[in-house]
């Protein structure tokens, strides 16, 4: 996508603040600061991060339906999914109360953890793994052998705010010393001691920039690499293995009722259990399950938040 | 129960019937056009529907090259990704994918890509390599396009889509289930129209059958309508033709009927075993019998056989065919009625048997009045021949003067009386002579002998009449050598009446000329005399019995009346035949033929 497209795009999500859900809009949901014991008729809504509403709800519907229905015990009527298309965006919404709910990925979640008052609450096994990395990658002849190599080199990012396709590699790179400015134009001249980057803002998109010579070097998720290069493998190769992180994050607006956290947790954690969870977390993502934290949150997340430093302004965008 | 089957099913192919076949026809061949007709209407179609997916897979791979063409140039698979499936989910495409310059795929559209980085086949990457054109192939019901992909004349990747025509099976479904409605529609206009041109056709036929069945069962036949002009039309008319010479064909029956009831001649139809199948009234009034009591008895009972045959029918010669044969009609109460019978064989008809028409005629009467004729001329021969002989022998003996002198006076009276009786004795022997050549009973003595002493003796014999009427003969003419075989008192007999008759119509000092020769081979005697000639209404009568004409001076010459009958029964007795020639004013020539003995005419011919 251009630059102004971009910008048009990131313009017209955020106007919007696009709002999808069940028959209501987000100022329809429950104060979160009320005290009363919950209705039948009460809401809980999810938060997620992307430049494609609508097909996030998608992603999001059957998920979020299925959560809701279980919770009517503690007096949740029904769920509600809100996309929004920036990090701060999400913070603000947290802050406000409207989102109840926020499942992302580690960066992402712990730049929104600095910020506001959520807690934790388990990891999301999606798309199968709990952990993944990301790689930067180069073609075979293009003479970079290191990280080292890559100053005055452009490097391909995927989106903005996805962890493995930018966060990740970046801070990765940045906490080597490397110095990473943003270009909109993969072409442009960077200076020897700098590393320009662009957003591809598609992995698939990233590989064959590498491989075409668009760009210098790309970084993707180490899942997808294999399959992207496929039986062009051998033109490339890795020069950067991130540190594995969890692969997504589930988190909870702390003022939540608590018999509504409990009860969510106890939701997830027992939803691979039975045979129509199974099949709505297959459809979501193909999540596997839910569970806690190996050794607590906040040992998980102390890794991440040494990095995130380094992308911190990206993160907030 | 296999026979039943059988019989079963010919049965029902009978009760078909015509109009049944017609119905089918008819329908068979609306539907057989139908049928065609939509058969090339699917034809058409497919052809049409063929083109316009082609046309329509060529033009939505122009599109797509279109909008390609930015992401293209700025590598931007996610975009190109989007394309891609949104141009799958397009109308019967299969699958297209987007390649780079080089012919590697980048993206079918999906998130797998499983045929990411593959190359497109060498044809494609070579003709996308040099051409801007659209590159077609075909395989099976799939169609391949492909389609470079220039900016700025540089060739930057391509689109290549697999397009289905088996999407045409859709369509074609459709296709088929309104050539289906159409084919029913068809069907059933079909039937309906076969029904009613079958009514339209078979109508007139019903009626007539219906005409037919009415004059079978003896009804009036109705007079059918003729409402075309065609062969239907044709049949009413011949129907109608038909039942009016029937009727007049029933009237002329209904007359035959009566004339056969009222005719005097009984008549008796047999089968050809002789069995009686019908007769008429004048049967039954004279077997009294009814006609019950006569049909299927055998004529032989009827008719007493012939003299000569061991039946009537055995009388029969070979044509089948008998007439005028005597016998006798035995009636129920022993009588026995004289008939003169007459059969005649019918003309066969196919199917039917001969039959035997016998006509009899009862001659009772006829043979009774015969009777009396014989008994009339037996009573002349006993009570007038006799007493005329005595009564001419004494008058004879008085001219002879066997009572002496009787006086000038007297022997006038008796030479008057000697000629009469002689003219009543020739009339008597005429009448005898005639009666017994119509009975049959003339005897003849034939004998071989030469003609010209017969006829002298004929002319000598009647020379003294010719001397009273101062007429004398003048034979100038002869056959000398000749023979004939007759009775030759009878054959004089015919010439001296027929030389007699010459002199009566001849007048004082004439010569009668008598010529023999030989005509048509026979030997001739002609007479010629030089009288008045025979009037013209007389001449057919000149061989009648008593024939005489009216003219006075005619009549006064003539003689009994029987001369000539009796000659010319005598000629043709002996083989002969009598002729003339007459002129009136100018005289007449009988012509006596006679055949000539064969034995002597061989032997003259040697």
């Amino acid at each position: 996508m251009t630059r102004p497209g971009r910008i048009a795009a990131a313009l017209f999500s955020s106007a919007l603040i696009v709002v999808i859900a069940c028959g209501g809009r987000a100022d329809e949901r429950a104060e979160p600061s009320s005290p009363a014991p919950f209705e039948a008729t009460g809401i809980i809504t999810f938060g997620s991060v992307s430049l494609n509403p609508a097909s996030e709800h998608e992603v999001f519907r059957p998920f979020v339906d299925h959560v809701a229905s279980r919770l009517r015990e503690v007096g949740i009527g029904r769920g509600r999914v809100v996309v929004v298309d920036s990090i701060s965006k999400m913070v603000e919404e947290l802050n406000e109360g409207r989102i109840d709910v926020y499942i992302d990925s580690p960066f992402p979640v712990g730049f929104v953890w600095k910020r506001t008052e959520i807690d934790l609450l388990l990891r999301r096994w999606k798309r199968g793994s709990e952990t993944y990395r990301s790689v930067v990658f180069v073609r075979a002849d293009s003479g970079v052998n290191s990280v080292a190599d890559l100053a005055g080199k452009m490097i391909a990012f995927g989106e903005p705010f996805s962890t493995s396709g930018f966060l990740m590699p970046k801070a990765a790179l940045a906490s080597t010393g490397l110095m990473l400015d943003n270009y909109e134009d993969a072409a442009a001249s960077i200076p020897p001691d700098r590393v320009g980057y662009v957003f591809s803002n598609d992995a698939e998109n990233t590989m064959f920039w590498v491989l075409k010579g668009k760009v210098d070097a790309g970084a993707v998720n180490e899942d997808y690499y294999q399959a992207l290069a496929g039986s062009r493998v051998s033109e490339l190769k890795i020069i950067l293995t991130t540190e594995a992180v969890p692969r997504n994050l589930v988190c909870v607006r702390r003022s939540l009722d608590p018999r509504v956290t409990d009860a969510l947790k106890d939701l997830l954690l027992g939803m691979d259990e039975d045979e129509e969870g199974q099949g709505v977390l297959k459809g979501f993502e193909e999540t596997a399950r839910f569970d806690p934290w190996p050794g607590g949150p906040e040992r998980q997340l102390a890794g991440i938040m040494d990095l995130i430093q380094y992308v911190e302004e990206d993160v907030g965008q | 129960m296999w026979a039943s089957e059988i019989i079963g099913r010919r049965d029902a192919r009978v009760r078909i019937g015509l109009r049944g076949r017609f119905i089918a026809f008819v329908s068979a061949i609306v539907i057989a056009f139908g049928v065609v007709l939509t058969a090339l209407a699917v034809r058409v179609q497919n052809d049409l529907l063929r083109h316009e997916l082609d046309e329509r897979g060529k033009l939505l791979i122009a599109v797509v090259a279109t909008h390609v063409t930015d992401s293209l140039a700025l590598l931007d698979v996610r975009q190109l990704r989007q394309l891609i499936n949104e141009t799958r989910e397009q109308e019967n495409v299969l699958d297209a994918v987007v390649f780079d310059e080089d012919g590697r795929v980048l993206t079918d559209g999906t998130i797998e890509n499983p045929l990411r980085h593959l190359l497109i086949d060498d044809a494609a990457r070579q003709h996308v390599a040099v051409s801007d054109a659209l590159l077609v192939e075909f395989s099976g019901d799939v169609m391949t396009v492909t389609k470079g992909v220039r900016l700025g004349g540089r060739l930057i990747g391509g689109v290549r889509l697999r397009y289905s025509r088996a999407g045409l099976a859709k369509d074609q479904a459709v296709l088929a289930r309104k050539t289906a409605l159409v084919g029913i529609v068809f069907g059933v206009l079909g039937v309906l129209a076969a029904a009613l041109l079958t009514e339209a056709v078979t109508r007139p036929l019903k009626e007539v059958i219906d005409a037919t069945r009415a004059i079978s069962e003896g009804k009036q036949a109705p007079h059918l309508q003729v409402r075309t002009a065609d062969e239907v039309g044709e049949l009413a008319a011949a129907f109608n033709e038909m039942t009016r010479r029937l009727r007049e064909t029933t009237v002329s029956r209904d007359y035959v009927d009566r004339v056969l009831e009222t005719m005097g001649e009984c008549l008796v139809v047999t089968r050809r075993n002789g069995t009686i199948t019908l007769v008429n009234n004048a049967v039954c009034g004279l077997a009294g019998a009814s006609e019950e009591e006569l049909v299927g008895r055998h004529c032989g009972e009827l008719f007493r056989a012939p003299k000569g045959y061991a039946s009537l029918l055995h009388a029969l010669n070979p044509e089948g065919s008998v007439h005028g044969l005597e016998t006798e009609l035995l009636s129920s109460t022993g009588e026995e009625f004289p008939v003169m019978v007459s059969i005649a064989e019918m003309d066969e008809s196919p199917g039917r048997s001969g039959r035997y028409v016998i006509v009899a005629a009862d001659i009772s009467e006829r043979l009774r009045t015969e009777r009396q004729k014989e008994e009339f001329i037996t009573m002349i021969h006993h009570e007038v021949r006799t007493p005329l002989t005595a009564v001419r022998g004494a008058i004879g003996l008085l001219d002879g003067g066997v009572a002496g002198d009787l006086g000038e006076r007297g022997r006038e009276l008796v030479a008057n009386a000697l000629r009469n009786s002689k003219r009543m004795e020739r009339l008597v022997n005429d009448i005898l002579v005639s009666r017994k050549l119509d009975f049959g009973h003339m005897t003849f003595h034939l004998e071989e002998m030469e003609l010209m002493p017969l006829v002298d003796q004929a002319i000598e014999a009647t020379a003294s009449y010719g001397d009273q009427h101062e007429v004398r003969f003048d034979l100038d003419e002869t056959a000398p050598g000749a023979r004939i075989e007759v009775d030759p008192d009878r054959f004089i007999q015919v010439l001296t009446n027929v030389l007699s008759n010459a002199v009566r119509f001849s007048s004082a000092g004439d010569v009668v000329k008598v010529r023999v020769n030989r005509h048509d081979g026979y030997l001739r005697v002609a007479v010629a005399d030089r009288g008045p000639g025979i009037p013209e209404k007389f001449r057919d009568q000149v061989f009648e019995p008593f024939a005489r004409a009216d003219e006075a001076d005619w009549r006064n010459k003539s003689g009994t009346g029987l001369g000539m009958s009796i000659s010319k029964a005598i000629i043709e007795e002996l083989g002969g035949a009598i002729s003339f020639d007459t002129e009136v004013g100018g005289g007449t020539t009988f012509h006596v033929d006679i055949p000539e003995s064969d034995k002597l005419r061989e032997s003259h011919v040697d």
